[in-house]
């Protein structure tokens, strides 16, 4: 008796994968195989995740600017660099990522405002500039997404983390702003991700999974056995992400 | 097949008969889950390659274990060897033991559920002593909820009524829930040989739960999906793409559940 191999096997045509979440570097509450480069490369490859879209763990559990700093020392085209901002005199300074397509926020751990001056001042800038922008849903309240998505209506925001209890305030959010995504990090209740894609559209879905501190298995797997047609679950999948980037249509 | 065995039919890519060792029912008040029916979470497991799911009715969790216990009952009938059933205990219910006995021998329950966080007792009060001996009497598990730095259900309590009722296979529900939990859940399992370690829970990886099958053995550990609270596809995913032995891998998504279902079939 034996099961299929570890890595993903697809049932159509090979997928494009493209991680939206994911960081590279230590963790300080556990060893991790994504502590370096290397590590998170050999992860991708054993999961045939195409690309990931990187923030460095110095730039979300540290300063953003010492972190951000290290995104410069990758080497692997297959990562792609993902700065951490931090608005106002004692931020990040550079309110667009420094030419980067995706940036992340993480208000609660750095300590400001998700929806003051400062915050409103960064979206204003990361609108006209075309960045996507990462929140995890856990460091805002559904009031701060309404309000930032409500007054930058052209702001491509992406809710990672969103959990599964959060069905009936997501709903609520992407009903009312049309640029508003959510990623697949935690989206684990019962056919959640086809739910979403049925109701917002396959465009509004991307693959995300937050490793290593989320499971990265779980959300991998789950790409191969959507019960969605294809051309869906490659927008899922990375098309959506690849659109974001500014690599494909 | 005997109602109570798992489905002969149904096998992942590889052929393996999967056992989906912890799934629900029904829906939960706290949040949608879009379909909770028995035909949804059957079609689920036709599509990833489950053979059979132990499931207890989410209303029995919840407000209503009579009433629950009963919908189980023929959510078993219409998919006999498919679906399993674990009855729902409440231990407020001065009712529950005699009616628990009675659910046990109802061909296709395999066993008892608690959830002491929802029915806010603790699992090593004495009012779960009668859901314990009705299990040894009829040669059947239990499931409990586990959660780390939970009054109610945090690993030393699992050790408490393990070594208090030794003969009762206990699955250790989430493995204590969250990652600070799995240390403690598994020193548990190595002191209590009765104690199975489930793997069912959002904030479980594949890095953690190959650190558990390192720490207790495969044999020790059962695959558990939390379906349709949670996503089956994903917990399974959890597993199959672990960087685990092929041999463990086996052991936890079919030959660990079905020692105990073996045993419960007798």
């Amino acid at each position: 008796m034996t099961i299929a191999a570890p890595a993903a096997a697809p049932v159509g045509p090979a997928l494009t994968v493209v991680d939206v979440n994911r960081i590279l570097g230590p963790l300080p509450n556990d060893d991790v195989p994504s502590r370096d480069e290397d590590g998170l490369v050999k992860e991708l490859e054993r999961l045939r995740i195409d690309t990931a879209c990187v923030a460095h763990s110095h730039a979300v559990y540290g300063d953003p600017r010492d972190g951000n700093a290290r995104l410069g020392r990758i080497a692997d085209e297959r990562l792609r660099p993902v700065p951490v901002l931090v608005p106002g005199p004692l931020g990040t300074g550079d309110w667009t990522g420094g030419g980067a397509p995706l940036v992340r926020l993480c208000p609660d751990r750095h300590g400001w405002a998700a929806t003051g001056p400062y915050a409103l001042g960064l979206t204003a800038a990361l609108s006209l500039a075309g960045v996507t922008m990462l929140l995890d849903w856990g460091a805002v309240t559904a009031a701060d997404v309404d309000l930032l998505a409500g007054t930058r209506p052209r702001l491509r925001i992406v809710l990672t983390g969103t959990g599964y209890r959060g069905l009936r305030e997501l709903t609520e959010l992407l009903d009312t702003h049309e640029l508003l995504h959510v990623d697949t990090s935690t989206l684990a209740g019962h056919r959640q991700v086809e739910w979403f894609a049925q109701r917002y559209g396959a465009h509004r879905v991307l693959f995300g999974t937050g490793a290593p501190v989320s499971d990265d298995a779980g959300p991998r797997h789950l790409l191969d056995t959507l019960d969605l047609p294809a051309h869906d679950t490659s927008l899922i999948a990375g098309a959506n992400a690849l659109r974001l980037l500014g690599g494909g249509a | 097949m005997t109602p109570l065995a798992p489905a002969a039919g149904v096998r992942a890519p590889g052929g393996l008969r999967v056992i989906d060792a912890h799934g629900h029912l029904g829906r939960w008040g706290a949040f949608a889950i879009p379909d909770g029916s028995a035909a949804g979470l059957v079609a689920m497991m036709d599509r990833c390659g489950v053979a059979t799911a132990c499931v207890s009715h989410l209303l029995a969790v919840g407000p209503d274990a009579r009433a629950g216990n009963a919908l189980l009952l023929k959510a078993l009938a219409a998919h006999p060897g498919r679906l399993l059933g674990y009855a729902v205990h409440n231990p407020h219910d001065p009712e529950a033991a005699p009616r628990l006995r009675e659910l046990l021998a109802v061909p296709g329950v395999i066993g008892v559920k608690l959830h002491p966080e929802v029915h806010e007792l603790a699992l090593d009060d004495p009012a779960y002593t009668p859901a314990f001996e009705a299990a040894a009497d009829h040669g059947r598990v239990v499931l409990a909820h586990s959660e780390h730095d939970s009054r109610w259900a945090d690993a030393p309590r699992f050790v408490t009524v393990a070594s208090r009722h030794p003969g009762v296979p206990l699955l250790m529900g989430h493995s204590g829930l969250f990652p600070q939990g799995y240390g403690p859940a598994a020193e548990a399992a190595v002191r209590c040989p009765s104690l199975v370690l489930e793997t069912c829970g959002s904030r479980m990886t594949a890095r953690h739960l190959t650190r558990l099958v390192a720490e207790v053995g495969a044999d020790r550990i059962a695959f558990g999906s939390d379906a349709v609270f949670l996503d089956l596809r994903i917990g399974l995913g959890r597993v199959l793409l672990a960087d685990l032995a092929e041999n463990d891998r086996e052991q936890v998504l079919h030959g660990t559940m079905a020692a105990l279902l073996s045993r419960a079939t007798g």
